[in-house]
């Protein structure tokens, strides 16, 4: 016994480390995806508090840019909002359409924590669960791409940034339709990464890229951002780099869209599997 | 006693702060990230037990990581380099050894010996914090290279605020 005591009397300190550190790292492997762990889940509740107030203090700073992207966005609805019912006889009466229903939800949130210096990024939004948002939504910025929710609470989710390592997105070249697999390479938070674009294709510089809708979470042709450089690898691939439609140092409103038929799609796909 | 753990209370929160608030969010071109608050660990009276400095380096990585969104990361980093810095200590003492009982600071021990110090214990942090952020070694030198960049960061402000520390 007395030795037992004494030896651990000896060893206390590297015991302590590696149990210590055994638990830091199983939370590591554990909960890296985020919304699966259960600790930042507990706490989110002390932490988002104040996190929503130095989000507060910040807004202040680009109010009159965030008016700015408002007033323009404001005018090219008004003229589409012309458009449409022009054509229409401006009629008073409603008709149950059958065979058109509506695909996409659209609502907004207020970004309260971001970040692009890491090499996985995520971001908090200050809208849950009790506000109808679900996982697997799709987050953009007016009509580009931002990110996809992974994780909910009550008035909480927390979006996966494009800025991840783990980000994956179907992505194409708006002139000729060739898509292929974007993601992040960690370098730039202004510049991403395109793969999977065979070189027998005409790609230029300045070409826009656009989402292709496949995964069922972002609307097809949602902006992405536009081709800045394209290089010739080994393999019979490009490796395009991106320019990134949107500014994620900046980001302080996002649009959240819902796809209404998701479930029936993945559905189907699943049974044919 | 008493006035020396106030103190040091005081430093800690305002590290947290700095920290927390600050230096979380300049997010300067994706290279620079430091991370200030490991001089917690660094300035810890050497009469601590060692066993005590590791659940210090455990719950200052937890509330880091708990406000940067992190799992573990911070927590695992901190604590390792709060293990070695007894082995660090005893690597670079000065000639006569430390007084017992005394601040480790750059008053007492000088420049050079603090400079040496802090830069073996925040290399020691930001390497085995950064490798754990993309956990692969895949561009093994860029990551690197981000390690040094934020390191000197890190050294640069350690060392700006034990100079004003020291007036104390």
């Amino acid at each position: 016994m007395r030795n037992l005591l004494n030896f651990l009397l000896k060893y206390i300190n590297i015991i302590v480390f590696l149990f210590l550190e055994g638990i830091a790292l199983y939370w590591l492997t554990n909960g890296n995806s985020y919304h699966n762990s259960i600790v930042v889940k507990g706490m989110q509740g002390v932490t988002k508090g104040l996190e929503e107030r130095i989000s507060n203090a910040r807004s202040y700073l680009s109010l009159r840019e965030i008016n700015a992207n408002l007033v323009s966005e404001n005018s090219a609805l008004r003229n589409r909002i012309e458009r449409l019912t022009a054509r229409e006889d401006l009629r008073f009466v409603s008709v149950e359409d059958s065979l058109f229903r509506q695909q996409f939800q659209y609502t907004t949130a207020r970004v309260i924590n971001n970040s692009v210096n890491r090499q996985k990024n995520y971001l908090t939004i200050d809208k849950g669960t009790l506000q109808g948002l679900k996982v697997d939504m799709a987050v953009t910025n007016g009509k580009d791409v931002v990110g996809v929710i992974v994780g909910c609470s009550g008035n909480f989710s927390v979006a996966i940034s494009l800025l991840n390592l783990d980000f994956r997105l179907s992505a194409r070249i708006r002139s000729n339709g060739y898509f292929g697999s974007l993601s992040w390479d960690g370098r730039n938070y202004r510049h991403a990464v395109l793969n999977e674009i065979p070189q027998h294709i005409n790609v230029s510089e300045g070409d826009t890229i656009e989402t292709t809708g496949y995964s069922a979470i972002f609307p097809e042709g949602a902006g992405i951002g536009t081709v800045s450089e394209v290089r010739k690898s080994g393999s019979d691939f490009y490796k395009i780099t991106i320019e990134l439609f949107t500014d994620f140092k900046k980001l302080q409103y996002v649009n959240v869209i819902g796809n209404l038929k998701r479930t029936e799609q993945l559905q189907l796909e699943n049974q044919l599997q | 006693m008493i006035n020396s753990i106030l103190r040091y209370g005081l430093i800690v929160v305002l590290l947290m702060l700095l920290q927390i608030l600050v230096l979380n969010n300049i997010q300067f071109s994706g290279f620079v990230n430091p991370y200030v608050y490991i001089m917690i660990i660094l300035i810890l009276p050497s009469i601590i037990p060692a066993w005590l400095i590791l659940i210090i380096s455990f719950l200052t990585g937890l509330i880091i990581d708990l406000f940067s969104g992190s799992p573990g990361m911070h927590a695992s980093a901190t604590l390792l380099a709060g293990f070695s810095r007894p082995f660090v200590l005893r690597l670079i003492a000065p000639r006569d050894g430390y007084e017992s009982g005394s601040d480790l600071s750059m008053a007492v021990y000088g420049f050079r010996w603090f400079f040496i110090y802090a830069a073996t214990i925040v290399l020691i942090h930001h390497t085995t914090l950064f490798f754990l952020e993309v956990f692969r070694f895949a561009d093994f030198f860029r990551t690197i290279f981000r390690i040094l960049v934020s390191s000197l960061f890190t050294i640069g402000f350690i060392l700006l605020i034990e100079y004003y520390r020291k007036g104390k």
